[in-house]
Order: C-alpha cells, then sequence, then structure tokens
C-alpha cells in the first residue's frame, strides 16, 4: 500500500489551485492567465486520481479507473480550452491591439 | 528510523519530491515576469504531476500527461508566446497586479482547502496495493472501460474537440486585411 496519507495529495493540490487562482486574479496577458487556468485543472485531476486510488469501495478494478477515466475526459477538454483560448487572444490582439484581458471590457456593462 | 521499512521511506521521499517539483513549477509559473519562462516552469509542474500519477494511478495516465499536456498543449501555448512575440516585435511580458487582492483570495482558498482536508474524515473502504496494483493490465482496462461503460461520454468528448478545434481555426485565422 502507498503509506503517503491522501491527505498530502489534496493539500498539494490545493496549494497548485491557489496559484492557479492567483495567476488568474492577478496576471495582466492573456496567455498567463490560461497558464494559470492550467494549474488550477491539473490540481483537480490529482484530486480525482489521488481519491479514485485510495477511496474506491471493495478495490473494485472499475471502481479504482473511474478517477483515472474522468482525469483522462479532463485532460481532453482541458486541450480544447487551451486551443479556444489562445485562438481568442490571437483574435482580440489582431483586432484590437488587446493582450491584457481586462482591457477587453466593451461588453461590461 | 527504526521500525520503518525501507519502502515506505522510498515512497514518502518520491512523494516530496514530485510535490516540490510541481509547487516549485507553479510558483515559478505564476510570478516570472516574462511569458515565455513562465511556460518553461508551467512544464516542469507537469511533469511533477506526471511523477505524481506514477505514484498513484498507472502508465497511461503518466504516458497520456506527458504526451498531451506536456508535450502537446505546452507546445501550442508556446507556439502561440512565439507568434505574439513575433507580431509585436518585443518580449511579451505578464506583470502582476492587483497584487493585494490576488495574494488574499488565493491565500484565503489554501487555508480553506488545508484546513478543509486537515478536518475531514476520509474513511478509506479500500487500501490499494500500490502503484503497481493491475500495473500489467492499467492501459487493457481502460480501454475496455471507455468502449463499453465509458462509451457514451467517450464519444462526446471527442465530438466537443473537433468542434473546439475547427472553432479555434477560424477564429484564429488572420484576415488579409489585419
Amino acid at each position: 500500500m502507498n503509506p503517503v496519507p491522501l491527505q498530502a495529495w489534496l493539500i498539494v493540490s490545493g496549494l497548485l489551485f491557489s496559484l492557479g487562482l492567483f495567476a488568474v486574479m492577478t496576471r495582466r496577458h492573456g496567455v498567463a492567465v490560461l497558464i494559470g487556468i492550467e494549474l488550477m485543472l491539473n490540481a483537480a485531476n490529482i484530486n480525482l486520481v489521488a481519491f479514485s486510488h485510495y477511496l474506491s469501495p471493495n478495490g473494485q478494478i472499475n471502481t479504482v479507473l473511474d478517477g483515472q477515466i474522468f482525469a483522462l475526459m479532463v485532460i481532453a477538454l482541458a486541450a480544447c480550452e487551451v486551443a479556444v483560448g489562445l485562438a481568442i487572444i490571437l483574435r482580440l490582439y489582431w483586432t484590437k491591439g488587446i493582450m491584457n484581458p481586462d482591457d477587453a471590457s466593451e461588453m461590461k456593462w | 528510523m527504526y521500525g520503518i521499512p525501507a519502502t515506505t521511506l522510498v515512497e514518502y521521499a518520491a512523494f516530496l519530491s514530485v510535490a516540490a517539483l510541481t509547487l516549485l513549477g507553479g510558483l515559478g509559473a505564476v510570478v516570472s515576469r516574462r511569458v515565455f519562462p513562465a511556460c518553461l516552469w508551467l512544464l516542469l509542474s507537469l511533469l511533477g504531476i506526471a511523477g505524481m500519477y506514477a505514484l498513484l494511478a498507472g502508465h497511461l495516465m503518466v504516458a497520456v500527461q506527458i504526451l498531451v499536456y506536456a508535450g502537446a498543449i505546452t507546445v501550442l501555448i508556446i507556439f502561440a508566446v512565439m507568434l505574439l512575440q513575433r507580431a509585436t516585435g518585443r518580449i511579451i511580458m505578464a506583470e502582476n497586479q492587483h497584487l493585494i487582492g490576488g495574494v488574499i483570495a488565493a491565500g484565503f482558498m489554501a487555508l480553506l482547502i488545508i484546513v478543509g482536508v486537515l478536518t475531514a474524515r476520509f474513511e478509506p473502504v479500500h487500501i490499494p496495493e500500490g502503484p503497481t496494483e493491475f500495473a500489467g493490465q492499467n492501459v487493457q482496462l481502460i480501454g475496455h472501460l471507455l468502449m463499453t461503460q465509458y462509451l457514451l461520454p467517450f464519444e462526446v468528448v471527442s465530438v466537443v474537440l473537433l468542434a473546439a478545434l475547427v472553432g479555434a481555426m477560424v477564429l484564429a485565422r488572420r484576415e488579409p486585411d489585419e
């Protein structure tokens, strides 16, 4: 068995999530904000895999793998999110010359 | 360290090193002033997370993390950074703004998560055998599950991926007059 307690993994992923949140809130460039979002998604993935490793009922093989399949789906959706996000950042720069997401405030009421 | 088996120490050392790698990379990605080094710090963090998967999950998660995240996504971000640097003709910076608010929000979030994790009670229903559990058949079993129990989510994700990539191409295409 893995002697490291579940809480240790959860704390590491919580710290990583907080770092990502900090990046999303403070960064002044769209790409850097995307990097923060990636960190947050990865923190969530660590949680999924850790929980399925430690807390699967009966040790059924399917329930151990549930978390991993969930994490695989998250990775696929993260790839979508990065592609669309970068496309939006490039489009914003080409049409308006904006790189700081705070400046794209036309739709802000 | 009398009485503690050597494998326990190895597991702890492995956990601490991958956790340190991940958090160091994350910190660098968040505070680095230029965007390009931030991408490289992100790569370090993602590789640390691949190490975590090596301790927790099977081969497949490690391979997917390195191929898709460290490989494809990081390269995509670096590609966009280089494109922007070429278009603007200068190095792209990303200074941190609203520092106090960000520190308060992120610190409060971290505090909340740590307190919550430490006070919650997790009852381990099953103590797995370790990282080598189901090792030989991990890929096979995940593939089987994706084609049977998780067929619908799998197909939906593939359609979403296709739509997102087509949409990204349409969005990022540069009109001749721009």
